[in-house]
């Protein structure tokens, strides 16, 4: 029985130390988010008018840009509401 | 050491002519030379009497030449992209990626990208088998832009690799305080970041060929007896200035063509001037044009050459 009370414990503690440590990135990740989103927006820019490297520069990087477009594409859903997206990251209910 | 030779000028000014007597002389006088047209109106062959592609052809016992393919070069790049994008892509996000890629062929600057890595093609691998290479450029407005795009496409690509190595300190940073973070499943390394390795790559390349134009380029403008081809000739002055690559000679070829008055610009009097006159009878062998008197300019080419 007391194994088992520390087993739960110990999880306890884990889960409350991974929430801190979520806690703690979430805005570092969020920041990280924006910054590979400009990322992909300046290769692929040019294709939205923006200012962007000559094409054959964005053919280039295009093939290793996976992650960049799947966060650019999430960030177009998010941006038709942007102060929503402030409000949940800083948990303001 | 300057070991290559770019003429440069308005179209019809006899870049093709003076290039390919100034490649005849050097080999004549027993150097081992590469003649490359750049132009994607070829007619390289045609001045040098010989049938030429993409690969170096025997034109005499010294000299050789080709005539890049920038079609072939726009497909091989393209290609090339096509086929990592098909690797690297977990899900299908491309599906009318052939539609894509037909339609890029047309982009602006992919064909002076081609260009570019034609000249590095045979300064990498062809050129370390000869001691000079000559190019024969394409008319103004594409040379000049093929000229820049190592400064300019280098600095996008410096901003870029430093908002790269941005990203990666964050992602390092995430990874080292929330290893569950699911930042931590990216690549937060330089070493193993794919992006970060093909821009230093792109780098390296227009670096490379950035060196190639400002440090071992000697650059020729070629005029004719007339104010359109002088007005040329000092707009590419200006923009070579502007990038920083030294104008050394001014060819002023056709002298005697017309009696009409005309003067070299002042700017362009301050360069070493060599005078071709224009020959009534044409020239109808490659004897003729080893006849039109380019030992000076090639004199002073070898001169620059042993400078640096």
């Amino acid at each position: 029985m007391p194994r088992k009370l520390k087993h739960i414990l110990k999880q306890a503690l884990l889960t409350a130390v991974q929430v801190n440590r979520d806690k703690a990135t979430g805005i570092m990740e969020f920041e990280l988010k924006e910054l590979e989103n400009i990322f992909a927006l300046l290769i692929l820019g040019g294709f939205a008018g923006l200012p962007s490297p000559p094409a054959p520069i964005a053919v280039e990087l295009l093939p290793y840009m996976e992650r960049e477009l799947t966060i650019l594409l999430a960030r177009t859903d998010l941006s038709q509401d942007p102060l929503a997206t402030l409000m949940d990251m800083l948990q303001v209910d | 050491m300057k070991d290559t030779a770019f003429f440069l000028g308005k179209g019809g000014v006899g870049k093709t002519t003076l290039s390919s007597a100034f490649a005849l002389e050097l080999a004549r006088s027993g150097k081992k030379v590469l003649i490359a047209s750049l132009d994607p109106a070829h007619n390289l062959g045609d001045t040098l009497y010989t049938k030429l592609n993409g690969q170096p052809r025997r034109v005499e016992p010294n000299l050789d030449a080709l005539e890049v393919d920038l079609g072939e070069w726009v497909e091989r790049y393209l290609e090339d992209s096509r086929r990592q994008l098909k690797e690297n892509y977990s899900y299908n996000l491309a599906l009318n990626l052939d539609s894509f890629f037909s339609i890029l062929k047309y982009s602006p600057g992919t064909e002076e990208y081609a260009v570019l890595w034609a000249i590095e093609d045979v300064h990498c691998r062809l050129a370390p088998d000869y001691d000079y290479v000559v190019f024969d450029t394409p008319p103004t407005a594409l040379s000049l832009r093929f000229l820049s795009l190592p400064f300019i496409s280098g600095m996008w690509v410096a901003e870029l690799t430093k908002l790269r190595e941005r990203i990666l300190e964050r992602r390092q940073t995430i990874t080292r305080l929330n290893p569950e973070s699911p930042v931590a499943a990216s690549c937060v390394d330089k070493d193993d970041d794919k992006v970060y390795g093909k821009l230093s790559n792109i780098r390296a390349r227009l670096s490379a060929l950035a060196t190639l134009f400002s440090k071992q380029s000697f650059m020729s403008v070629i005029v004719n007896p007339d104010d359109l081809s002088v007005y040329e000739a000092l707009r590419i002055r200006d923009e070579l200035d502007r990038l920083g690559l030294p104008l050394e000679a001014v060819c002023v070829n056709k002298q005697g063509v017309s009696d009409a008055a005309w003067h070299l610009a002042p700017e362009l009097a301050s360069l070493s001037r060599f005078d071709f006159d224009f020959t009534r009878e044409g020239i109808h062998s490659r004897d003729d044009l080893a006849r039109i008197g380019m030992k000076p300019l090639v004199q002073l080419f070898l001169k620059e050459g042993k400078k640096r």
